[in-house]
């Protein structure tokens, strides 16, 4: 999946937002799900999409998952422009 | 700084009181009572004469008609009422130049104005019913108004920190679940690049001598090769965050000290991403983080004490229970542990119970303490009751190690390591998945063992004979999969190296 289909995705949308306005956030499934107000188990299946297509990168631990933004500058710039438009 | 943030919040005041619908109809309302000329609002705390001229040009519907005398006067008498508007920090009436009527109403908070609402040219005096009715209904719009603005304001400064403050619980979460160094120490270092968004992390962890910091982790994203470097106590930024204590910043550096109840070594970070520089509030995450990762560190380093003093006991068991073993005897067991290991992460088990077949290498056969030296040392084939004797030494391993608890999980693979895959071994008959994988990797190895080291009831077979022979019973006595791998490790250099080190280097 690119980029630009998974901003056709409110959750994506939503989480893409969530981690490019702070970038330095690692946070687990309940984490992101209470930042942006969606039902965990729908954040916990977007959020293995956008690792899939590299947005994410997920730090995986015996207890927990932390999820952080991509440190690619392409993804990044991209995801700036389709934040503008959107 | 102040003077910035107040006309910030001066201009978002009046930006929200401008479009509040509650204000538009409490203009409506009031405005069919006194049938106003204009309405206006003041943004200016301490309006000059100048900006009153431009408001009465703006908003006198009188002013082509007005004399110039008279527009002067007009001026100065709602300029006064302006004035003493912010004196007395409540509304005042004023009469204009023209014989009309307005009044001034200061938008204030605490001891601070920020502006003013007015009417002007109103043909009758307003009653003074009707002004405290303005007046309530005001100040209730403009309440609500700082209120929004307040906690506008308090989410902006409290959401960052929120989200910090996940982060570095998650980050907690991440470093707390391993307790192995090696797999810790670098997902600080990459959890910790994360959270600064910095190019490069360094961990270094002083010496025993307490003059040196070893390096333990550098990851560059920029460079594939890097360099480890020692750095001495008390040179470069390192060294001085543990000499003093207290975290060194630079701009593209912050050496943060790793602190339990003496300095331990340090975290540093270099080159954001941004080229921004490492603020205050970065130095403020990297102290949490640090604290946690210190714990973590303690923790993985007293497990490993632990481990280390768990592997001397059962080093020293072993050791008293080979001396009933002939001398004649060589038994493999680095090479054996080895062996052992690699089929267990060949067969994908986790890093306990790795641990666990480690410690059962050495083990597996305590149990033949209770068996007779003559049965042990027969040279023939045993009798029924002397075989029985010996199929009790499983028992018997467990019962020994039962007491220790680090040692609860290596049970299993001692009771049932005789069990065949065909459900033909013994003491319980198990058949295969039925059989623990410990167990199984145990049959496997420890015939191996048996055959190419010597014993009294058969003669020593080569390597490659055992390897054949174990090949021969995979799916009877062993499980297949696991013969497969055990086959697979065999053809390591390795581990080849270390067996044969230990068969024919020492005769």
């Amino acid at each position: 999946m690119d980029v630009d289909k998974l901003f056709k995705s409110d959750i994506h949308r939503k989480i893409i937002a969530f981690f490019h306005e702070n970038q330095a956030s690692i946070d687990t499934p309940r984490g992101v799900a209470t930042w942006i107000g969606e039902e965990r188990s729908r954040v916990i299946s977007a959020l293995e999409d956008l690792v899939k297509s590299k947005i994410l990168v997920a730090h995986r631990a015996t207890s927990t998952t932390g999820y952080s933004y991509t440190r690619d500058n392409k993804i990044i710039s991209k995801v700036t422009k389709l934040l503008k438009k959107s | 700084m102040e003077e910035i943030k107040n006309y910030i919040y001066q201009k978002e005041l009046f930006d929200r009181l401008k479009k509040s619908i509650s204000l538009k109809r409490e203009e409506e309302c009031i405005g069919c009572l006194i049938k106003p000329a204009a309405w206006w609002i003041l943004e200016k705390p301490n309006p000059k004469v100048s900006d009153m001229e431009k408001l009465i040009d703006a908003s006198c519907p009188y002013r082509k008609k007005n004399e110039k005398r008279k527009r002067r006067s007009c001026i100065k008498i709602v300029f006064a009422a302006v004035r003493k508007s912010a004196t007395d920090k409540k509304l005042t009436k004023y009469t204009c130049a023209q014989g009309l009527h307005g009044f001034v109403y200061p938008i204030v908070q605490g001891e601070k104005t920020y502006g003013y609402i007015g009417t002007c040219y109103t043909k009758k005096e307003v009653s003074p019913q009707i002004l405290n009715i303005f007046s309530a209904f005001t100040d209730t719009i403009v309440r609500e108004i700082q209120k929004e603005l307040e906690l506008s304001k308090l989410y902006e400064t409290l959401r960052p920190r929120a989200i910090a403050l996940s982060t570095v619980h998650t980050v907690h979460r991440l470093i707390s679940s391993t307790l192995d160094l090696n797999e810790l120490l670098p997902r600080i270092a990459r959890l910790s690049l994360q959270i600064m968004r910095a190019n490069r992390c360094s961990i270094k962890l002083i010496d025993s001598k307490r003059k040196l910091l070893l390096p333990k982790v550098t990851i560059d994203l920029r460079k594939k090769k890097i360099r480890l470097k020692k750095v001495r106590v008390g040179k470069w930024a390192p060294g001085k965050a543990v000499k003093y204590g207290r975290t060194i910043r630079g701009d593209n550096y912050i050496a943060t000290p790793l602190i339990d109840e003496d300095v331990i070594g340090v975290i540093t970070l270099y080159d954001k991403v941004d080229k921004k520089e490492f603020t205050a509030f970065d130095q403020e995450i990297m102290s949490t983080l640090a604290e946690q990762a210190v714990i973590a560190i303690k923790n993985a380093q007293l497990y490993k004490e632990q481990e280390k003093l768990t592997m001397g006991s059962i080093k020293s068991l072993a050791a008293v229970l080979d001396r009933r073993i002939p001398s004649s005897r060589i038994i493999p067991r680095a090479s054996f542990s080895k062996i052992s290991i690699a089929t267990g992460q060949k067969m994908r088990m986790d890093s306990d119970s790795l641990r666990s077949l480690e410690y059962a290498s050495i083990l597996h056969d305590a149990g033949e303490i209770v068996v007779p030296d003559e049965v042990l040392a027969k040279p023939a084939k045993l009798t029924g009751k002397e075989y029985e004797l010996v199929k009790a030494h499983p028992s018997a391993g467990v019962e020994i190690i039962k007491h220790m608890k680090a040692l609860k999980s290596v049970t299993p693979i001692i009771l049932y390591h005789h069990e065949n895959y065909d459900g033909s071994g013994y003491p319980r008959g198990l058949k295969g998945d039925q059989i623990p994988l410990g167990a199984r990797i145990m049959a496997v190895v420890g015939a191996f063992e048996a055959m190419i080291t010597q014993r009294p009831y058969r003669s020593v077979k080569s390597v490659y004979a055992a390897l054949e022979e174990v090949r021969q019973n995979a799916g009877t006595q062993f499980d297949p999969k696991v013969v497969g791998a055990f086959l697979k490790v065999m053809k390591r250099r390795d581990i080849r190296s270390v067996l044969e080190k230990e068969l024919y280097g020492r005769r």
